[in-house]
């Protein structure tokens, strides 16, 4: 047995084969406590970070979809933007609009590429109060994002914990209450044992949550804390499948050099009432001529994952290929997102084909996500 | 790790077990244990020729795709159908219920070639 192909999962995918003990490698806070709880750890994005625990990635993602779990995510930069013109600067350099939302919120964004308008990193801006905002990059891209932005790069400083599932407020409001009832897309600073902490109802799975940003020298004893309330730890191979299912982009697959926010059905991140912004003149082009490809979802006729850069077919003609792909623990079938050619009409349902090594895969058209989340989660009566 | 001291290993950590003029083969519990959860198994079919080395199928798991390859030469006369709704099998019975195929070896003798338990437990060892 052998590998014929490194899977494109958020593991491995952008970094390449890396030695884990490089000199630069970072490490968690909470290395040890993953080390403890038997986790396989893995280089990702320059860190060493939990690819799974004891019980493997299906175990973990179904206890996030059913349950809560526990992600650390430290590796994500933490660019802190403060003082009076700090609002500006974040106008002016990311896609969206933060006239949209107000202090005590978090919005999703975008930093663009000035010439064609492709997306340099996805973000998530915690914006504290009225001059504060903690702008929370990839963990690789967050020096680009730095240089564009400016702000002190706090990430050494503090460890982020994901605490996602449908009890993962319930379970949390045990350890940080204040932490367990901030909104969805809300920010709020809490204290926990005598130490300053954010909270943020921000999550990267499809399910309710809350992520909590806690200082180093308390972040043991907060994820063990966690942990003791019936939370489960669940690593980046959980993360990614999750996501997956979701339909959320992963940064170096559906977005990246070249795809811009409109291929990838990401138009909402587009402050387009805002005079200016980084890649506001290419984007403006391609709205006009609309995009050259669009993201879709493909659901298999079985459970063979379809992965990232298969041809997907129609007829024997490719028109697209896959982006990401695995196997969905929830439909159990095999599901991708690929980007389809706009000069073929496809329409939801209809029959295509991925090349998976040569083999014909049989696949249909969904639209995102693959499942429901979020509000039409909770409508439709949640995970159970 | 297990390493059952009733079969022949590969040093591409497949198992290889003679009963009754057939060799029935798997992966290995280390192996399985490096791939993560299984999720899909690419049988061979069954009346196929497989040289020593060759490829039997692929394994895939949340996380990557492996080939499977031949610890014997020989023909596939049986292949574990279980593994098609149930791949879960190569992770938590990877010795029994996990097995993936059976071979008429072309020459029983090709299993002295391959590593016992013992220097096998040792490779994975290192």
């Amino acid at each position: 047995m052998a590998p014929s192909e490194s899977a494109p999962t958020s593991t491995d995918a952008r970094h390449g084969p890396a030695p884990i003990e490089e000199p630069e490698t970072r490490h968690s806070p909470l290395e040890e406590a993953h080390r403890t709880l038997g986790a396989k750890l893995v280089p990702f994005g320059g860190w060493l970070m939990p690819l799974a625990y004891g019980t493997g990635t299906l175990a973990e993602h179904m206890a996030c979809r059913t349950e809560a779990v526990a992600f650390d995510v430290s590796h994500l930069g933490t660019v802190r933007v403060q003082g009076q013109s700090s609002t500006d600067i974040l106008q002016r350099a990311l896609s969206n609009d933060l006239r949209k939302v107000a202090p005590g919120r978090a919005q999703y964004t975008q930093l663009l590429d000035d010439a064609d308008g492709s997306v340099v990193d996805d973000i998530i801006v915690w914006w504290l109060d009225d001059d504060t905002f903690d702008v929370m990059p990839n963990a690789s891209n967050t020096t680009r994002v730095r240089d564009a932005i400016g702000g002190d790069d706090t990430t050494a400083s503090r460890a982020v914990i994901a605490v996602q599932g449908p009890e993962a407020r319930l379970r949390l409001a045990s350890v940080a209450p204040d932490a367990a009832a901030v909104a969805r897309f809300r920010v709020t600073r809490f204290s926990w044992n005598g130490f300053d902490c954010v909270a943020a109802g921000t999550g990267y799975t499809g399910e309710d949550g809350v992520e909590c940003a806690v200082p180093t020298e308390a972040a043991r004893e907060f994820w063990q804390a966690v942990l003791d309330a019936g939370v489960t730890p669940a690593g980046l191979g959980a993360r990614d499948t999750l996501r997956l299912e979701a339909g959320l982009p992963l940064h170096g697959h559906e977005l990246g050099p070249g795809i811009t926010p409109l291929q990838a059905g990401l138009g909402w991140v587009v402050g387009w009432e805002k005079a200016e912004f980084r890649g506001r003149d290419a984007l403006e082009r391609e709205r006009a001529s609309g995009p050259r490809r669009r993201l879709r979802g493909l659901v298999a006729e079985g459970r063979q994952p379809p992965r990232d850069g298969a041809s997907v077919l129609a007829g024997t003609s490719s028109i697209g290929t896959v982006t990401s792909g695995n196997f969905s623990p929830v439909l159990s079938r095999g599901i991708a997102m690929a980007f389809l050619d706009t000069d073929h009409e496809v329409a939801d349902g209809q029959e295509l084909t991925i090349d998976v090594r040569g083999r014909h895969l049989a696949a249909h058209v969904v639209a995102l996500p693959f499942i429901p989340v979020g509000k039409a989660r909770a409508a439709s009566g949640g995970a159970s | 790790m297990q390493v059952p001291d009733d079969r022949r290993y590969s040093t591409d950590h497949e198992w290889a077990r003679l009963a009754d003029g057939k060799v029935q083969v798997g992966i290995t519990d280390y192996a399985q244990d490096a791939l993560g959860d299984v999720v899909y198994v690419d049988l061979p079919a069954v009346g196929a020729r497989v040289e020593l080395g060759g490829v039997l199928g692929e394994v895939e798991s949340t996380k990557s795709v492996s080939e499977i390859y031949a610890p014997v030469a020989g023909e596939v006369v049986a292949v574990n159908a279980a593994l098609a709704d149930s791949p879960e099998l190569l992770n938590t019975d990877p010795y029994g219920a996990g097995w993936i195929s059976e071979i008429v070896p072309t020459d029983v003798g090709a299993l002295d070639a391959l590593l016992d338990a013992a220097h096998y437990t040792a490779l994975i060892s290192e």
